[in-house]
């Protein structure tokens, strides 16, 4: 440096060279920090395999402050088989905080901490879906205070990511870490079990009706009037339907039912207002819907419906009051022939009635326009 | 009447009375109930199509539609039970005649009329105080209302008719409470408007009152019999006074009777309208399945170590796995040390890297290694 200095000020006499020697110092520390800079950049960012070498190892943990042990393990042959490891995203691409070793101190509590957290990072790629978690249950859930709301994570894991629905029997099973019973009840139905069983691909699994990310608060007023909208989706669904012998105009039947006109109504003019009018889960049930054919469905025979009627109609103790209600059949001279030709009748005595009537008034105008004209053509006859 | 006809004379513009006061005020209650079942009732009927749900939400929803319905339903009821006692009265104190009754006649009369107004037959037929078309339309109301109401109770207590009937009555009472509502109102607006509004605006049932020429008109053969004194209206008043003595209590009796049993129909059962909570069955939400791991999920073999020391919060520590080689090749981590010139040495790569005045370069799996983990193994000498 000294020599430096002397060369300079044998350049520029009449300068001291201890008065150069802060201003060199400073142009080498820029230079020499341009240069590291430089290096950093052309390395890259830290590549996986420099986190690998501390994180595959199977028996690295540490211990939070609420004494659970938090593995800090991850398996690279999951993380590589990850859509994220075969799209090459990196670790740091996640773990933004971090670059190279040390890491940044880590503020966790317990290990549910570590993934609320961190679970935000998703939302770096993923704006769309994280987005529409925030208008979820479960982030209403977790901002109220419930930590065991879940977020992407819970769902989705953090490394080893994979197609949530493949296969489809995931869905249910991911549901079923936080929501068992449910899970175990919709396995069971109908449903479920077409899914679990034959791979079904036209059954609806937890998302088709709780939708995916924006998954709503199912215990509203509104969520309620809405369902039948829900299942009509698929059961109005002629070449869904068709297949499986299933009728399509079972909406159509309810809505023409004064507990389907009700809950229609409701649903358009009072979305948040509650009524007491059955929707299709209210008799079908909710997750453990059956095969109206299966003689465990709450529908399936007449003793069935009664105590399904009985929920909201106590006094009805006459098995033949499950016949007030048509079953989602049309009127036909098969199935309730009494109302059938009862409409038929109506069908056919108004417009005769009607028509009568009209033939009859159109004699009466007849016979005032003739006067009227005879009135004044031929006064002195009348 | 007001507006005389050009050739009515003044001392021929005699007015006869049609319609006491009673039964007036019966007409302006049923133009209200009929009304308001209408209004009410018909877009029940067309949910679905827009102008019925706009009716609906302008009367503050089908709730809301509902009750009016029923209490028009009530008020149309206690009409029919006036109706009939009035009915009573005039048979029994007044010994009317029965001008109201279909007769034979009156299917002469509609054809006959029919042919006239076709130019088919000279002589319009002559009327007495009703005309068939009057009388259809009053039969056809109490025929109408009978089965309005009989229906109406069904789908009012269905659970009390389903002890008497099928199931099936329900949806069919619900089929003929419609069409007949249906039929009732296009009669009313086809027949009624055009016989007593457009043909000619007949004011008798507000006035009570009908002019020479409207009966003329209209009921030519009660106008003769009320000229010979035929058709006369009241017997003498003591008789009529001494038959009332004798009605008032079975029509009071009848009264109180019909009355309990609207009571009855009102009250009979409440479960299939009175507003109970809607019934869900709502589960345990949140129930987390025991902890299974998944395949991909390496569970961690550890055994628990208890806390060493006491952790200050948001300070963990590693615990530490000493022997594994953060290196790939296995090597000894210890590495160099650092010579006593670098004490104090933040910046390390800017010269390992690219072996710079000739310090050693860095090993390859060092790639990627930032200066701020170096002194994690290189340690001063």
């Amino acid at each position: 440096m000294r020599w430096l200095c002397k060369l300079l000020t044998g350049a520029i006499p009449h300068v001291q060279p201890s008065l150069l020697m802060p201003g060199v110092a400073m142009g080498i520390a820029l230079i020499v920090s341009i240069g590291v800079y430089a290096t950093v950049e052309a390395q890259g960012p830290t590549d996986d395999a420099t986190c690998l070498q501390c994180h595959s190892n199977p028996e690295l943990e540490m211990t939070l402050p609420s004494g659970e042990p938090l593995s800090l393990y991850v398996d690279p042959e999951s993380f590589h088989g990850s859509i994220h490891g075969t799209l090459n995203v990196t670790c740091v691409q996640c773990h933004t905080d971090i670059q190279g070793y040390p890491h940044p101190p880590a503020n966790y509590i317990d290990r549910r901490d570590v993934t609320l957290q961190n679970y935000r990072t998703c939302e770096g790629c993923h704006v769309e879906n994280y987005r529409s978690t925030l208008d979820s249950m479960h982030q209403v859930a977790l901002a109220g205070g419930n930590r065991n709301a879940a977020v992407c994570t819970d769902c989705h894991t953090a490394h080893a990511v994979t197609d949530p629905a493949n296969p489809r029997t995931h869905i249910p099973q991911t549901c079923a870490q936080c929501h068992s019973t449910i899970s175990d009840e919709y396995i069971a139905s109908v449903h479920g079990e077409a899914l679990f069983d034959n791979d079904n691909p036209d059954v609806p699994t937890c998302v088709d009706c709780h939708g995916v990310h924006n998954i709503g608060d199912p215990t509203t007023a509104a969520f309620r009037l809405n369902s039948p909208q829900i299942c009509a989706d698929c059961h109005t669904n002629a070449a869904l339907m068709d297949k499986y012998g299933i009728s399509t105009n079972v909406l159509d039947t309810y809505l023409a039912d004064f507990h389907g006109a009700t809950v229609e109504l409701f649903a358009r003019q009072h979305p948040d207002q509650a009524t007491n009018k059955p929707v299709c889960y209210d008799c079908h049930g909710v997750h453990n819907i059956k095969s109206v054919s299966d003689p465990t469905s709450m529908v399936a025979t007449q003793e069935n419906l009664l105590v399904t009627c009985q929920r909201c109609h106590p006094d009805a103790t006459t098995a033949s009051f499950t016949a007030a209600w048509m079953s989602h059949y049309e009127p036909s001279p098969d199935k309730y022939p009494l109302v059938y030709y009862i409409n038929l009748f109506y069908w056919i005595i108004i417009p005769m009635t009607i028509g009568a009537l009209l033939i009859f008034i159109g004699s009466d105008v007849l016979l005032r326009l003739r006067r009227r004209l005879g009135k004044s053509t031929s006064t002195p006859e009348s | 009447m007001e507006t005389s006809t050009p050739n009515s004379q003044p001392e021929t513009a005699r007015e006869y009375r049609r319609f006491s006061s009673v039964q007036r005020a019966q007409h302006a209650l049923l133009i209200l109930s009929f009304t308001v079942l209408a209004i009410t009732g018909l877009p029940q009927k067309f949910l679905g199509v827009e102008w019925a749900e706009t009716m609906i939400a302008w009367m503050g929803g089908i709730e809301n539609a509902r009750i009016l319905h029923r209490y028009s339903a009530i008020v149309l009821l206690f009409v029919s039970i006036a109706e009939f006692i009035m009915i009573g009265y005039k048979i029994y104190v007044e010994r009317a005649r029965w001008t109201i009754f279909p007769r034979v006649q009156d299917g002469f009369d509609a054809f006959n009329q029919f042919f006239h107004n076709l130019g088919l037959r000279k002589d319009a037929p002559k009327y007495d105080r009703y005309s068939w078309g009057e009388k259809f339309e009053y039969w056809a109301l109490v025929w109408g209302t009978a089965i309005m109401a009989l229906t109406g109770f069904m789908l009012w207590n269905p659970i009390l008719t389903n002890k008497l009937l099928p199931g099936e009555f329900i949806p069919a009472a619900k089929a003929a409470h419609g069409g007949e509502a249906l039929l009732a109102v296009l009669a009313i607006l086809v027949w009624h408007f055009y016989n007593v509004h457009i043909k000619t605006f007949n004011r008798s049932m507000f006035t009570g009152k009908m002019s020479e020429h409207e009966m003329q008109e209209e009921h030519a053969l009660e106008l003769e019999l009320l000229e010979q004194n035929k058709a006369s209206y009241a017997a003498p008043a003591e008789i009529q006074r001494r038959r009332r003595r004798r009605y008032m209590p079975f029509a009071v009796v009848t009264s109180v009777v019909l009355l309990f049993a609207v009571y009855l129909f009102v009250t009979a059962e409440t479960t299939a309208i009175s507003t109970i909570e809607p019934i869900s069955d709502r589960s345990q939400v949140f129930v987390p399945r025991t902890f299974t791991p998944t395949s991909t999920r390496v569970p961690p073999t550890h055994t628990p170590q208890p806390p060493t020391a006491t952790l200050e919060p948001g300070k963990p520590t590693f615990t530490p796995a000493p022997e594994v080689s953060p290196t790939a090749s296995g090597a000894q981590v210890a590495g160099g040390s650092l010579p006593a010139d670098h004490a104090g040495r933040t910046v390390c790569q800017v010269c390992h890297v690219s072996g710079m005045g000739g310090a050693p370069k860095n090993p390859p799996d060092h790639e990627g290694r930032l200066d701020t983990s170096c002194a994690d193994c290189h340690k001063q000498e």
